[in-house]
């Protein structure tokens, strides 16, 4: 019952690593803002390792409902964010190259809890911005949480959350990995 | 025999009404059917929203010392850009760095604007213009349309011959319209021959530095010099230039200097000009390098024509130029080849001033003289190489072939146009299409405002039979014009945030007031919809100073939003300046007046702009 994943499955593990890798350089979510006066909509594009998009202008409007500033140093998340991602590249491709079921499956399951954790982290920063709003902005506006996937309306903006290309690469990466497990789950 | 006469009228009478009432008259039409391809003068000048026209016209603003800035086709007025006056629309003429450029002048007559070119072709990045009143020369930059640079020019009085660029910007010429002693000093006006000049001056444009610099000058006889037209393609080397008044009159003009049959074409290559600059073929006065052509002979000659000639005008292969006299009918086609070849042979019909003239027969092509067409002023070209000459007296435009001097097609125009300018109609290849006739007299054209008129545009449809599509009220003066294709230009919105720009503040928390003796350095910055002067006081929006202080406010405009526009007033200071989003602007002045003073935003910015409000307070002395 101890016996390697085979071959194929040993590459389709590294291929999962190197699209894990390559989620690095792409962004993983974002929220675009659409106001009247902003047809063309303002982002916040999230990539593992900085913030994109009209940030600035964001901040100067979000003053009015006293929300805090965005800014890559109020996330020290994204300075961390890439190593740990890197790192759990190497083990993925490492559980692909050691050939293990039961280490690879340790290795989705730690995959797993990463992922369930980093969507909690962004939840508790939307949570964060959108309830902690200075009491005395010149607009009041009830506390409020974006979501993390979908629309929402907040003053005069209608904001779309949504995971992008980075997220797709880690979940093509996942499944993959899933695959193999599941594939594996007989001979091994 | 006569019964029938009643039947007959009945008959008649009883047809024609059933044909009044009953007959379909739409089968005529029907037969001339409406070509869908043919729009109406409606359609031709309408644009709808969402979209663009499709050239800028910048409109000279004569004695209010702007530019003015339409669309065409649709005529609407889109931008006043202050270059030469003050704008307390945008603030212009009282920020440190806008105020440095009016040299202490608060006007300004902007003639003849000129885009800078690449190999004869408008490239879309600078636009020069001339200040007659004062002058002076100014250069626009069209990424932000905001002026750069404005010198003065010494040894000169009044560029209005200017300004006119060479095939690839390598000098802007301003030659003056009126002669004076070099260094505008005092002499008798009976030495008017022998002590005045009008003097042309060569000033070049840095791109890098952003800035114009007098190169050199050429003293030209005490005359008046009117228009000019640098050369094309084989003539790209050379240009030529109007001058009226050759019998150095000194007083009443209107008669005195027309009284010469002819005046004078200058012709001058100015690439050898620079060679002599370079040989050292100059004197020095006033700090300025002044070729004297008695003393230093070549490179500029005489051509005769009508007297009292107004414009100039180089056909776009750069082989002819056409000129005429104000007054005469007559239009005359010269040939640089011609001219060329007078002066390889050195054919000359004598000297004037020193100055070779050249034989009117050895140089002339042909004269043009359309039927009862009177006061030919100025002249474009379309894209076929057909001509179009503004005729003052008899109003309107006439379009002619300079090849054979056919009169073509003509079209009236309300009233008296100087200039016209058609569509890159000055350039190595115009555009054709339209043409605008910038017209001197507007009486009865629009809503009166009283006895002074709007002066008027009006836009002429050249692709086919001539016929002019729309009329535009303008401020005074549209002078001069120039036209071009709407996506040659490039702008930008909001200036690059730059942390090492001196003076800026780009964080609420590095705001402050500092004081050096009687100095107060302002940092501040502005932000919907509030202004920080200091974020460490208690009031961070108030300024306070002692009676008398010297105040140097640095405001950032830290909205790098497009269109977020802050303005900046202190009531009863008489001080208003702008910054656009990303900029830094420096206002100074002197708290001479003791009291409280509000300030606030001039330019609508934001819903709570009418909150974006601080104080001056000014300590009176004890
Ligand atoms: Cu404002």
């Amino acid at each position: 019952m101890n016996k390697k994943l085979s071959l194929s499955s040993s590459l389709l593990v590294s291929i999962a690593s190197v699209l894990l890798f390559a989620s690095l350089f792409f962004p993983w979510w974002g929220m675009q803002f659409i106001a009247p006066q902003y047809p063309e909509g303002l982002d916040i594009i999230v990539y593992p390792n900085k913030l994109e998009g009209q940030i600035e202008i964001i901040n100067g409007l979000n003053h009015y409902i006293g929300m805090k500033e965005f800014s890559e140093k109020n996330f020290p998340e994204l300075n961390y964010l890439p190593y740990i991602i890197g790192g759990l590249a190497l083990l993925v491709l490492g559980a692909g190259w050691w050939r293990r079921w039961k280490g690879l499956a340790a290795t989705a399951l730690l995959y797993a809890v990463g992922g369930v954790l980093g969507v909690y982290d962004i939840h508790r920063w939307l949570k964060d911005f959108g309830t902690n709003l200075d009491p005395k902005a010149p607009i009041k506006i009830d506390p409020f949480i974006p979501p993390i996937y979908g629309e929402n309306q907040i003053a005069n903006f209608i904001t779309h959350s949504y995971f992008s290309t980075g997220s797709f690469l880690l979940g093509a990466s996942f499944l993959l990995i899933l695959w193999v497990l599941w594939k594996e789950r007989k001979r091994c | 025999m006569k019964k029938w006469i009643p039947v007959l009228s009945g008959v008649t009478a009883g047809f024609l009404a059933a044909t009044v009432f009953f007959a379909d008259f739409n089968v005529g039409t029907k037969t001339a059917a409406v070509d869908p391809a043919v729009k109406s003068n409606a359609e031709k000048v309408y644009v709808p929203f969402g979209e663009k026209d499709e050239y800028y016209l910048f409109a000279s603003g004569g004695h209010s010392g702007q530019m003015f800035i339409y669309g065409v086709p649709s005529m609407r007025h889109i931008r006043t850009v202050p270059v030469f006056s003050h704008d307390s629309a945008t603030g212009y003429g009282w920020d440190e760095h806008t105020k440095e450029l009016m040299g202490g002048y608060t006007w300004g007559d902007l003639h003849h604007p000129a885009f800078s070119e690449t190999n004869g072709d408008y490239d879309g990045k600078w636009m020069f213009a001339t200040d007659v009143g004062n002058s002076r020369a100014a250069v626009m930059g069209l990424d932000s349309f905001t002026v750069r640079d404005i010198i003065e020019v010494p040894n000169t009085s009044g560029p209005h011959c200017a300004a006119f660029v060479t095939d690839n910007t390598e000098y802007i010429f301003l030659p003056t319209r009126f002669a004076v002693p070099l260094g505008s000093e005092y002499a008798s006006l009976d030495e008017y021959s022998e002590k005045y000049r009008g003097v042309m001056s060569a000033v070049s444009f840095d791109e890098q530095t952003e800035k114009l610099n007098v190169a050199w000058q050429v003293a030209l006889p005490p005359w008046s010099y009117d228009l000019s037209d640098a050369g094309k393609g084989i003539s790209k080397d050379w240009a030529v230039l109007t001058t009226y008044n050759t019998e150095e009159a000194t007083t009443n003009l209107e008669i005195n200097a027309s009284q010469a049959d002819r005046d004078y074409i200058v012709l001058f290559n100015w690439k050898e000009l620079e060679k002599m600059v370079a040989d050292g073929q100059f004197d020095e006065v006033n700090g300025q390098k002044i070729i004297f052509p008695e003393k230093h002979k070549g490179s500029i000659y005489l051509i005769p024509v009508a007297k009292s000639p107004h414009g100039v005008d180089v056909t776009p292969d750069g082989k002819r130029f056409i000129a005429s006299g104000k007054l005469a009918p007559a239009m005359t086609i010269f040939s640089f080849e011609k001219a060329f070849a007078a002066i390889e042979n050195k054919e000359f019909a004598g000297e004037r001033n020193g100055i070779p003239v050249l034989n009117y027969e050895s140089v002339m092509e042909r004269e043009v003289n359309p039927e009862n067409a009177l006061g030919p002023l100025h002249t474009q070209f379309d894209d076929k190489g057909m001509a179009y000459t503004t005729m003052f007296i008899s109003s309107e435009v006439v379009k002619w072939d300079p090849n054979t001097g056919e009169t073509l097609d003509r079209v009236a125009v309300q009233y008296s146009p100087g200039h016209s300018v058609a569509a890159e109609g000055d350039t190595v290849s115009p555009d054709g299409k339209y043409l605008i006739a910038l017209n001197k007299i507007a009486k009865d054209s629009y809503l009166s405002v009283g006895p002074s008129h709007p002066e008027s545009m009006q836009l002429i449809d050249i692709s086919g039979k001539m016929e002019v599509i729309q009329s535009a009220p303008v401020n005074p003066e549209p002078h001069y014009a120039q036209m071009i294709k709407a996506d040659k230009i490039n702008t930008f919105t909001v200036y690059p945030k730059d942390e090492n720009r001196p003076n800026s503040v780009w964080k609420q928390e590095d705001t402050r007031i500092e004081r050096i003796g009687d100095e107060v350095h302002v940092y501040g910055i502005a932000m919907r919809s509030k202004f920080i002067f200091d974020a460490k006081s208690e009031r961070p929006d108030v300024i306070e100073v002692n009676e008398g202080d010297n105040v140097v406010l640095h405001l950032t405009n830290i909205d790098l939003d497009q269109d977020i526009t802050h303005g900046f007033a202190i009531n009863m200071y008489n001080l208003n300046i702008e910054v656009q989003p990303g900029q830094t602007n420096t206002l100074r002045f002197k708290a001479d007046k003791a009291g409280t003073y509000p300030l606030y935003c001039t330019n609508f910015c934001s819903a709570l702009h009418q909150e974006m409000t601080g104080y001056l307070l000014v300590k009176p002395k004890k």
